[in-house]
């Protein structure tokens, strides 16, 4: 399932440029482009070939209509990306997607937000036991299944 | 494609179509019986070790080669659907467990209404069987599966003690609940099968990830390759995996004699046997059916009555989440297997739509899941997004609507004039549209949704009135009946056209009921199967 054969075609300057207009800097954890987080956008994109496709499809079309980005200021930047956003939404979908996943595994964003990090398993959480007393009230209700 | 036609293996007494939920457990119980039973499935056995779950990146995974949508997980052994002319895609999985693999384990039994709507409320049809001729399978399956929950729901019969007590609330759960508690409205901890502790070969109790939904890693949570398949395997019965059934074979008299299939090297092999059940769900087995047509059965197998594949019905949900100031650490615990509440679950004319609906208490996940869009819209992006995910994480609830979904004949599955899987067979093609009742129940639930989010204390409600990555409830495409005319199967599952062709899995569903269907799927493929131990020894090598 893994393809990179078009992973080199990603314009990671425009990607990079891109990431810092859509998670911006917070208290001590600089923005997403800044943090260096479009390889790892770019290497995680190439798990599955059919999203890989969609995502370079995205940055293809998103680079088209927008040549001049990097040199646009950030209110313009975030004009380009709005209307990517409303006529490419599928488009504009994966990209975002993608960024979210990745910055949130970040152990940067961990860290500021309070977060484990830990993947799900094989850890788990621990919880407060069953407490059959939560069902005193419905316990007092009549059945009233509909009977045939 | 190597092509190597060899129809030299052993004769099987019984045929299995499909190892998930229906095709494990029949397979296990004809196997006990002494039947010599072989399953082909498409897909392959599973390490719950390399479940999404464990890995780092799982939020990945899921969405792309973990996706429960076919289409877009686009795995080898997945065969594509067309779902453009349905609001709704399909969600399953293909493997040894089949979907319960990704299943949430919420596992409500149908209520004895369900069974005779026509009677009821004048609409589709009565079932040919009743709640109470089902009731003893129901409490089987449970038995091998494994069920957490207890016993005294005022909405549902009496019924047998569960294997263990419910999975716990946490203090999301209790949140949510308050609402329903203040509103006086009925709600009852979910009958789940998951372990809420040790119980069957080898299964752990749940630790909590959160993500049943990806498999499971801790083997808590029951899916049929740990459940019916070691038992189905030990009493002698085989799988082969990563077969791809092309078609069911019949003689010349229109009798089932086995399948054609290419094995997971590409070989075209065929499979005999003295007879066939299918139990490749509501999608998989039509689409198989109308690619056995041939001169016995021109408009596919068993189809004499023009109903296979018709009257498609999904579980249209609706989702309403709620924002609550509090953290919760909703993350902890089984994400779908809090509660449920059926309070309007029975038909209640006054409100404009007949049945009802049932709502299946959600939780909320970690930080990428919250900002991707979790069970809502995502977060936005650029200015205000941190404060936005901060709001959001460990404090969305949501409550899922399942409504009941009325069988209707042009809502169909049928074979693409020119889709096909990668081995050129015809794949199955979607038509279904949302009824006026089905709709009606929704927004009727989305309006009582709201008002128990706002009693429980959400701050920040969101709706989506028709999720469209839904498509887990596959039902009605075989549907059973007594009449040949007007159903596919006899209420033992056996065809009326073909007396050694049986089906057992959703399709032959005559109406949906407003619940999960899974534990009603399994109580009638081994209802089917003990008909069969019963019944038809003749089929005994």
């Amino acid at each position: 399932m893994t393809n990179n054969t078009s992973s080199a075609n990603i314009n990671e300057k425009l990607l990079t440029a891109i990431l810092d207009r859509l998670i911006p800097a917070v208290g001590d954890v600089p923005s997403a482009g800044k943090m260096g987080l479009s390889t790892e956008i770019v290497r995680l994109s190439g798990q599955q070939a059919r999203f890989q496709g969609i995502f370079n499809n995205a940055m293809q079309m998103f680079e088209l209509a927008n040549s001049e980005f990097i040199l646009l200021d950030s209110v313009d930047q975030d004009t380009a990306i709005r209307n990517f956003e409303s006529h490419k939404p599928e488009l504009f979908k994966s990209l975002l997607t993608i960024s979210y996943i990745v910055y949130y595994k970040d152990a940067r964003v961990h860290k500021r937000i309070g977060w484990s990090g830990r993947t799900p398993q094989p850890e788990g959480n621990t919880m407060e036991p069953w407490d059959d007393s939560i069902l005193d009230t419905q316990r007092k209700r009549e059945p009233f299944w509909r009977q045939v | 494609m190597i092509t190597n036609n060899d129809s030299n293996q052993e004769t099987s007494d019984i045929l299995v179509i499909g190892a998930g939920a229906s095709g494990g457990a029949a397979t296990a119980w004809l196997a006990e019986a002494g039947f010599n039973v072989k399953c082909l499935e498409q897909g392959y056995w599973q390490d719950p070790s390399k479940y999404a779950s464990a890995s780092k990146d799982y939020e990945f995974e899921m969405l792309t080669n973990w996706a429960p949508d076919p289409n877009v997980r686009q795995r080898a052994e997945d065969y594509p659907v067309n779902d453009s002319n349905s609001p709704v895609t399909p969600v399953m999985f293909n493997g040894v467990g089949g979907s319960t693999i990704l299943w949430t384990a919420h596992t409500p039994r149908f209520h004895p209404s369900d069974f005779r709507v026509k009677t009821l409320d004048g609409v589709a049809d009565d079932w040919p069987i009743s709640y109470d001729e089902l009731e003893e399978f129901y409490d089987l399956n449970d038995e091998v599966m494994g069920c957490s929950g207890i016993n005294g729901d005022p909405a549902n019969p009496p019924r047998s003690p569960r294997q263990m007590p419910p999975l716990p609330i946490g203090n999301d759960g209790k949140k949510l609940i308050s609402g329903f508690e203040k509103l006086g409205w009925h709600w009852w901890p979910s009958d789940s099968y998951i372990n809420s502790q040790r119980y069957g070969e080898g299964r752990d109790a749940c630790n909590f990830c959160g993500h049943n939904h990806m498999g499971c890693y801790q083997r808590a949570k029951s899916s049929t390759d740990i459940t019916y398949w070691p038992r189905a395997l030990r009493n002698g019965a085989t799988i082969e995996t990563g077969a791809r059934v092309r078609r069911i074979t019949t003689d010349d008299s229109g009798r089932a004699t086995g399948a054609d299939y290419i094995d997971s090297k590409g070989n075209e092999k065929h499979q005999s046997a003295r007879a066939v059940i299918m139990a490749a769900n509501g999608i998989g087995t039509p689409r198989l059916l109308l690619n056995s047509a041939s001169d016995s059965h021109p408009a596919g197998l068993a189809n004499s009555s023009g109903l296979v594949g018709k009257n498609l019905m999904f579980h249209p949900f609706a989702m309403i989440s709620g924002t609550f100031p509090e953290k919760m650490d909703t993350w902890q615990g089984p994400l779908g297997n809090i509660g449920l509440s059926q309070e309007f679950y029975e038909t209640d004319k006054s409100r404009g739509f007949v049945r009802g609906y049932t709502y299946q208490f959600q939780r909320s996940l970690g930080p990428a899941w919250i900002a991707k869009g979790g069970f809502r819209d995502p977060v936005p992006w650029g200015e205000g997004h941190h404060e936005e995910l901060e709001k959001r994480l460990g404090s969305v609830m949501a409550m899922a609507v399942i409504g009941e979904d009325l069988p209707e004949q042009h809502n169909t599955v049928d074979l693409d004039p020119e889709l096909t899987d990668t081995d050129g067979i015809p794949a199955p093609r979607l038509n279904y549209t949302l009824s006026k009742n089905s709709r009606d129940q929704l927004d009727h639930a989305i309006e009582n949704a709201k008002k128990a989010l706002k009693a429980a204390g959400a701050e920040d409600i969101f709706v989506d009135p028709m999720m469209r990555q839904s498509g887990w409830h596959l039902m009605g495409t075989a549907r059973m009946g007594n009449d040949p005319d007007k159903s596919v199967v006899d209420k033992w599952g056996q065809s009326h056209d073909v007396d050694n062709l049986f089906v057992v899995d959703g399709s032959v569903f005559v109406t949906g009921a407003a619940v999960n269907p899974t534990p009603t799927i399994q109580a009638l493929a081994l209802r089917t199967a003990d008909y069969i131990v019963e019944n038809r020894q003749d089929l005994k090598g």
